[in-house]
């Protein structure tokens, strides 16, 4: 891999994490994205998109709530996938390489968040001095942190670690893949739970098992857009049902009626 | 009131400022104070030119700005908004209580997020993501940029929507909902949807099987047969239950995750699960 190619592909896992920050989580973290993009600079689009794509049907619980750690899918997918393109091996590989790593990363990440809280006493006193530039100077040094702690270690893998990760590919148990294979498998649990733990409550369950049973015993494609119509549909009739009594719903809103 | 102000005091260069710093809140994410500096980064300029000639009181309104906030960022800018006419008032108005700014925002940080994470995590993300997978297994290179519009297009029009609803009706829209008890009959309704599509998409993207299977007496045994005759899809919904219910138990998600690796790992090794 040559000097260019390291470097492009450490500014895809920085920029990938900075995208939540920066960018507004606009999704440049996805694999899809990543894989594209790593795909472009070492010369192999057709791949990094096939690798990607597996990638993303792992990760598609894969979701960021609160100040939680997260997998971190955008520097593990940048990674994994550009391994697997120079080893020349498939999504195993990826997957061998970006779980690891989305999973450690998310450890740096909680440690970067504390140090930041170090920060904010500065810009308390920066207030006081009505220093403005100084506010805005704190916001950005985050920023250049995190970029830097996703772009250096990501640029010396690459360009140092080409020989290790080979050997590593090709000297890989058969069990080691296996292992990751139900790591994978269990991993996207989470993000839907988490998910789950954000609006559920009891009244919401039959509405969980009505989404729930027709797309696991029909499955097709169709189905998400299906239910996600009938739930909207659903939604817009109680809501119409419930706002014509203005009274009932305020006097049930005091009896705790939408909360459990 | 705020709609004479609008035109008074900001110009709509003001608020695309506010619009284009909304997308970095996360940038110094912290365990303090979470997103206060990214929120007070949003809507410094407007602070700047509300409070122009009184430093004390411009002071004041930033270090209010910097207690801990935290929520969705998509709308994230309603609130902004929100703060923004609040604030103005403050000046305006001397009688009008700056504590009830925070309370505000606190306020809104739970449901907003609640609603938000149900469409932007939930709904608009699987979506992108489901509708761009196809063509990336294809290799086609129209997949990421399918997967950038279709999330993108929502994010960018709800902050801007957010932002102007935040500001020009925040207060009267917030009082009118709290009051007929129109706000939790919304978030109950986003709960419908959230909940449905959560149901319907364990189903269709978390994919867990068995791959045992033994052979006694001649004739084969496939353990993930017999599950699916129990339910189909029975391994996803019962894992994402226990881990919802680990959440429900307020355990750290990173021990969590690590408790995942480690079984899912074992499982894996002794050929229990797979994707």
């Amino acid at each position: 891999m040559s000097v260019v190619q390291a470097i492009l592909i450490a500014l895809v896992a920085a920029v990938s994490r900075s995208e939540g920050d920066w960018l507004g989580e606009c999704k440049l973290r996805e694999p899809i994205v990543t894989g594209f993009l790593v795909g472009l600079i070492l010369g192999d689009v057709k791949t990094g998109l096939m690798i990607g794509a597996a990638l993303q049907l792992m990760w598609m619980g894969a979701v960021g709530i609160g100040p939680t750690a997260q997998l971190d899918i955008g520097i593990g997918g940048t990674i994994g996938t550009a391994i697997a393109i120079t080893t020349n091996t498939g999504a195993e590989t990826a997957i061998l390489f970006g779980v690891p790593v989305a999973v450690i990363m998310q450890f740096l990440n909680t440690l970067l968040m504390s140090a930041y809280s170090g920060v904010m006493l500065r810009v308390d006193k920066k207030i006081d001095q009505l220093d403005f530039k100084g506010i805005n100077r704190c916001h950005y040094f985050c920023g250049i942190c995190t970029f830097l702690a996703y772009f250096l270690p990501t640029f010396f893998v690459m360009y140092f670690g080409n020989g290790v990760t080979e050997k590593i590919v090709s000297n890989m148990p058969a069990w080691m893949n296996s292992g990751l294979g139900g790591v994978a498998a269990l991993l996207p649990c989470l993000g839907f739970a988490l998910l789950l733990n954000i609006i559920m409550e009891k009244r919401l369950i039959p509405y969980f098992i009505l989404g729930f049973i027709p797309a696991a015993y029909v499955g097709f494609d169709l189905t998400m857009v299906a239910i996600g119509a009938m739930a909207v549909a659903v939604a817009a009739i109680i809501f119409m049902l419930r706002s014509d009594r203005p009274v009932a719903v305020a006097a049930a809103g005091t009896d705790d009626e939408w909360e459990d | 009131m705020a709609d004479v102000k609008a035109e008074s005091r900001f110009t709509k260069k003001d608020f695309r400022g506010v619009f284009w710093r909304s997308f970095t809140l996360l940038g110094s994410m912290n365990f303090e104070r979470m997103e206060a500096l990214g929120f007070l980064y949003a809507i410094m300029p407007l602070l700047r030119k509300i409070y122009k000639d009184k430093p004390e009181k411009l002071k004041e309104a930033m270090h209010r700005h910097m207690a801990a906030f935290n929520m969705t960022v998509a709308p994230s800018p309603f609130v902004m908004g929100i703060s923004t006419a609040m604030e103005e008032s403050v000046n305006d108005d001397p009688d009008f209580d700056p504590a009830s700014i925070n309370a505000i925002k606190v306020s809104l940080m739970g449901p907003l997020s609640g609603i938000g994470d149900t469409f932007f995590w939930g709904i608009f993300r699987i979506l992108a993501c489901a509708l761009a997978i196809g063509f990336a297994q294809e290799g086609n290179v129209l997949a990421p940029f399918i997967l950038l519009l279709v999330f993108n297009v929502p994010n960018f029009v709800t902050r801007w929507i957010t932002l102007k609803l935040g500001y020009e009706k925040g207060s009267a829209l917030l009082t009118d909902m709290m009051a007929t008890g129109k706000m939790q009959l919304f978030t109950h309704c986003a709960g419908i949807i959230g909940a449905m599509s959560i149901g319907c998409m364990i189903a269709m993207w978390v994919s867990i099987s068995c791959p045992l299977q033994f052979t006694i007496s001649g004739s084969e045994i496939i353990i993930q047969d017999y599950l699916d005759q129990i339910m189909p899809k029975l391994l996803p919904i019962a894992f994402t239950m226990g881990i919802f219910a680990c959440v429900k138990k307020k355990w750290k998600v990173t021990y969590i995750i690590a408790g995942i690796v480690i079984v899912g790992f074992i499982l894996g090794i002794l050929g229990v699960v797979a994707m």
